[in-house]
């Protein structure tokens, strides 16, 4: 091939790459972090699936988001200079783990138990945070994903974004609340509460005679890898 | 018919070369056309007044392969002294420009070099150096760069071109790999960015990896160039089938980029940039591999080149002048002092050394010289300085020959190879259909699995690359006929040496094949009024216009016994008996049996001693005096002290040996007796010796022909394989198909060993070639798959494919361990 014929293959195929990166990057509005940016916006469209179960929790200086049957929350800080307790965390009923042989005081630190209530979570940060806008549930999501990124995460085969609680504990939603796009079926599990069995195994909890929550194997992410481990699972289909 | 040898760039595959060989083919006055991949060089046979060679470079031009324009210009870097600024320069240019032959010419003034191309046959070198020096400039060291230097470089820059590619490639596409796999492995956790976790950050890593496949597509280009170019003019190659397979992963991928910036997050699942660059890497890999071997297997041909000495001192107005090795002219008397190589051939004038031949002929015993004696190019004068005329130079040089011989042998093609040329044009499509099927029918198997069926399409490609095919034969053709040529045994194509493993029945000829040829007087046996010195001096006399060596053996006999010869009135020869004269008015006939028969001269009386002489393998002639027998002059020629052990050899490689001569029976026998013949044809006439040889092949036999080649002409052109022994003449190039260069029978053995292992080598070459491909390919369709078994991953693929390629070098070159059978006797 001539130098100069060369040249303008090189010349041409570097406006391709250029106009292909100059697409992408439209097509994400310059935020290449796709899965931050819809976590949003599916987030958002859970609260506003069940607005009746969303409210402000003073006392832990957050958000809830209640779970139709009413025994499991999930709690997210508005500000985490704030927190009595945990910046994000599930706050659960007990008796079904005291049912089945819980003995809270063997509980890890993570844990605290009160009132029949056991509440499991982890601290992010210490910062207060600015709003531009109005402080709303979404918005103080919003902050996790803009400061604290590591702790969201998107699983492929269940199609569902994920705050991590710290410990193998999570709360997730669906990416779409109607199907699952991997394969296109439909989403039946549009809202997740995950426990980690060991610290409740290992403080008695026979899974076996846990009521109310679903024990089995799912694929969790753990270095890039997906791994199979058994969780406590309360799922919810919302929509 | 023209021939022309033409430089062909751009060749990838054995389907490259079978498609220009069409091309060409095709064009009407070109009677043959033939590639050799493995030295990128097209051999053309054409009529000029039907085609332009011009024509056929551009037909080849056409198809996308370039022809490189040789030049028979020769380059040389003349240092000059004295410029002072660039008006020097420019003068210096101009002055060189005006002289008729010099084709172009550049004076760099800051390095104060002059590269002149100038044409040898119209300017002399010393011309150009006179006008330099008559405008008062100083020329220095001149270097001049050979066809071996230019090639040797073009080579190395080719080497290095490619490895710096397949480094480039390597140093992204290896990053790429580790990033596309390292989440994949299980049991093993391997250190990985966060920000780059497929499942967090989907949109970054599909990026990464595209920004990391880029440089590797980037460096690979030719594959695309060549490989849709040739799709598209609907003769695919083996670029093709790496452009089609690795598009197709690129393009999938691309497409899933999109789709994850769409909100797919899924598609991350689903990108193959990994595939896409590790596989150009790999296939990089095979071809810088490839120009390292090939570079090596035409080691035997730059070898031969770089013998030539550059310089030769020549006698200038009875100084003795060095001069560039093209300025020599024929009748030029040169001077070679001891250590120094014979520049140019010729016959000694002056002076008595031994010369070492063994460059050339592979003789390790230097050779005495004298006046008179003949010393070719290259060979090293060893003890004393000597002078000779030049008799032949440049393209006619005894080594020009043998170069121009080996290169046209390698380049010709063995019918083996012209097999695997057919089935590789058909290869290529056949396979892009089976990748077709096979993804299509995968695609609807698994119910619309389009990652899956794209996987089977790409491996397909890719593990069905006909890389290997087109050097499996010729560098094993290459390789051998390398090693015959450093062996003294020059086998003039790929043809010949696919016959010569065949063969299972070779003839001698005897006299200078199985014997020396040089025949002398055993016996003098007089029957008439003649005593023996008598009879002598007539035979001699009758004889000294014999061209015969039985009749030279006679007058040399008289010679050495101080005999005068007496003046001869008439005389005739008489093929295949003898001769007839008239000397002092009596009628003369000197020869064999037939003669006497013909001319009714009866031989009763000397029966018995000629019964006895032929029984101890001499060859009784017959001297006649006006039609009575005067008596018998017996002619033995001694055999050759390698000839018996050529035989045991061929025997043990299970080859028949028969001799073939016009001596009588008796004699013939005797002879077969003591080196251990099978058969005797005696009393052959010579212009009936290629009868006997058609004879034999009549009985389904394959026959080789062993003679010198002057005499043997005809019989060696109507063997299956004519081998001309212990003469480098143009005719025993000519109608030989193998030429021995030294007098050694046992080269015989060594060249039908050599072809043996060569022709095994080319079968052991295309089971590698082919192998891969045969078991790849149903493998990467999915048969194995069907049943439970596993699939073949691109990667592994491409794997496999430069690993195929380099299988076929490394075993051609096995061949250059070749020893032969003499040679290793003397190691042990």
């Amino acid at each position: 091939m001539k130098k100069n014929t060369k040249i303008l293959f090189a010349a041409g195929a570097a406006v391709v790459v250029i106009a292909l990166l100059v697409v992408v990057f439209q097509m994400v509005g310059g935020n290449l972090d796709v899965v931050g940016k819809q976590s949003v916006a599916s987030f958002d469209a859970v609260l506003q699936a069940i607005p009746d179960q969303i409210t402000a929790d003073d006392t832990n200086g957050g958000w809830s988001l209640l779970a139709p049957d009413g025994t499991v929350r999930f709690i997210w800080s508005k500000d985490y200079s704030k927190s009595p307790l945990h910046d994000v965390m599930l706050e659960l009923d007990a008796k079904p783990f005291v049912d089945a042989g819980l003995d809270t005081t063997k509980l890890p630190s993570n844990y605290a138990s009160f009132d029949g209530m056991l509440m499991v979570g982890t601290k992010l940060g210490n910062e207060e945070f600015k709003y531009s806008d109005a402080m709303t549930p979404l918005s103080s999501y919003e902050q996790i994903v803009k400061n604290y990124r590591a702790s969201i995460n998107y699983h492929t085969a269940l199609d569902h974004y994920g705050v991590k609680l710290g410990d193998g504990n999570m709360f997730e939603w669906a990416k779409d609340m109607t199907k699952i796009s991997a394969t296109g079926k439909d989403q039946d599990k549009d809202i997740v509460f995950v426990l980690n069995p060991e610290p409740l195994i290992a403080a008695g909890v026979d899974p076996a005679k846990v009521v109310g929550w679903v024990y089995a194997q799912v694929p969790v992410e753990e270095n890039g890898k997906t791994i199979q481990v058994y969780k406590f699972l309360k799922p919810f289909n919302i929509v | 018919m023209d021939k022309q040898i033409l430089d062909v760039r751009g060749m990838t595959c054995a389907a490259c070369a079978q498609r220009i060989e069409k091309i060409v083919g095709k064009l009407p006055g070109v009677g043959q056309a033939s590639v050799n991949l493995a030295s990128e060089k097209l051999f053309v046979e054409y009529n000029p007044d039907t085609v332009a060679l011009n024509d056929i470079k551009k037909a080849v031009d056409k198809i996308g392969y370039e022809v490189v324009e040789k030049s028979d210009a020769q380059n040389v870097t003349i240092p000059i002294g004295g410029m002072t600024c660039a008006a020097c320069a420019q003068r210096i240019e101009k002055v060189v420009r005006k002289l008729e032959g010099v084709e172009s010419v550049n004076v760099n003034l800051a390095t104060e070099k002059a590269t002149i191309a100038y044409h040898p046959q119209t300017v002399r070198l010393s011309a150009i150096r006179e006008a330099i020096e008559k405008i008062g400039y100083q020329v220095l060291n001149v270097t001049k760069e050979n066809a071996a230097d230019e090639d040797r470089a073009r080579k190395q820059k080719q080497i290095r071109t490619l490895w710096t590619k397949f480094i480039v490639s390597a140093i992204f596409s290896l990053p790429l790999l580790y990033i596309a796999m390292a989440p994949m492995i299980k049991g093993v956790s391997l250190p990985f960015p966060a920000g780059l976790n497929p499942m967090n950050f989907p949109l970054i890593y599909a990026l990464v990896e595209l920004m990391m496949v880029l440089p590797v597509i980037g460096v690979g280009y030719r594959f695309y160039t060549v490989g849709f170019k040739a799709l598209w003019q609907r003769s695919p190659n083996m670029d093709s089938l790496i452009a089609i397979g690795t598009t197709a992963a690129f393009s999938y991928s691309l497409y899933n980029v999109f789709q994850i910036a769409a909100g797919h997050f899924s598609a991350v699942d689903s990108l193959y940039f990994e595939t896409a660059g590790v596989i150009i890497t790999l296939i990089l890999l095979g071809k810088s591999l490839e120009a390292v071997s090939k570079g090596r297997t035409s080691e035997a041909i730059k070898k031969l080149m770089g013998l030539a000495p550059k310089t030769a001192i020549v006698l200038q107005n009875g100084d003795e002048k060095e001069i560039p090795i093209d300025e020599v002219e024929i009748g030029d008397i040169v001077v070679v002092k001891p250590g120094s190589s014979i520049p140019v051939d010729g016959t000694v004038i002056e002076g008595h050394t031994s010369i070492d031949e063994s460059m050339l002929t592979g003789e390790s015993m230097p050779v005495d010289k004298k006046a008179g004696d003949m010393v070719y190019t290259a060979s090293l004068n060893t003890t004393g300085t000597v002078r000779f005329r030049a008799e032949k130079v440049g393209s006619d040089t005894a080594l020009a020959q043998i170069i121009k011989l080996v290169e046209d042998a390698q380049g010709s093609k063995a019918p083996i190879a012209q097999l695997a040329d057919i089935v590789s044009g058909y290869f290529v499509p056949v396979v892009v259909a089976i990748a077709m099927i096979a993804g299509i029918a995968w695609f609807f198997g698994t119910g619309g699995d389009l990652k899956f069926a794209l996987t089977i399409f790409i491996s397909v490609l890719v593990i069905a690359c006909p890389c290997a095919l087109g050097l499996a034969t010729p560098t094993a053709i290459m390789v051998g006929t390398g090693k015959g040529a450093e062996n003294g045994i020059l086998i003039k194509g790929g043809e010949a040496l696919e016959t010569t493993h065949k063969i299972n029945t070779i003839v001698f000829d005897k006299t200078g094949t199985i014997t020396e040829g040089k025949p002398t007087v055993t016996d003098v046996i007089p029957m008439g009024t003649q005593d023996a010195d008598g009879l002598l001096r007539l035979a001699a006399s009758a004889e000294k216009a014999s061209e015969h060596p039985l009749g030279q053996a006679i007058v040399n006999g008289a010679q050495a016994k101080g005999l005068e010869l007496l003046a001869v009135e008439g005389f005739q020869s008489i093929t295949g008996q003898g001769i007839e004269a008239t000397i002092g008015g009596q009628r003369i006939l000197a020869g064999n049996r037939k003669l006497m028969e013909e001319k009714k001269i009866s031989l009763a009386s000397g029966e018995v001693d000629s019964d006895r002489l032929a029984g101890e393998g001499k060859t009784p002639m017959y001297v006649a005096v006006d039609g009575q027998l005067s008596g018998i002059v017996a002619v033995a020629d001694v055999v050759k002290k390698s000839s018996r052990a050529a035989i045991e050899s061929l025997h043990a490689l299970g080859i028949e040996v028969a001799m073939i001569t016009g001596d009588n029976r008796k004699t013939a026998d005797a002879i077969a007796r003591q080196v251990g013949i099978d058969r005797v044809l005696a009393e052959v006439l010579p212009q009936d010796k290629a009868n006997e040889v058609k004879k034999l092949q009549a009985e389904g036999r394959k026959v080789a022909m062993v003679g010198d080649g002057i005499n043997d002409a005809p019989a060696l052109a109507q063997a299956d394989v004519g081998i001309a022994i212990g003469s480098g003449t143009d005719v025993a190039m000519e109608s030989a198909d193998i030429v021995l260069m030294r007098s050694d029978l046992r080269d015989v053995p060594t060249a039908i060993d050599l072809s043996k292992r060569t022709i095994r080598n080319i079968k052991q070459n295309l089971f590698w070639a082919f192998g891969y491909n045969v078991i790849g390919i149903p493998i990467a369709a999915g048969v194995l798959h069907l049943f439970g078994g596993p699939l073949l991953n691109p990667i592994f693929a491409a794997a496999a494919m430069s690993l195929s390629s380099v299988s076929v070098l490394t075993n051609a070159l096995r061949l250059k361990r070749f020893k032969a059978k003499t040679q290793e006797g003397k190691e042990n």
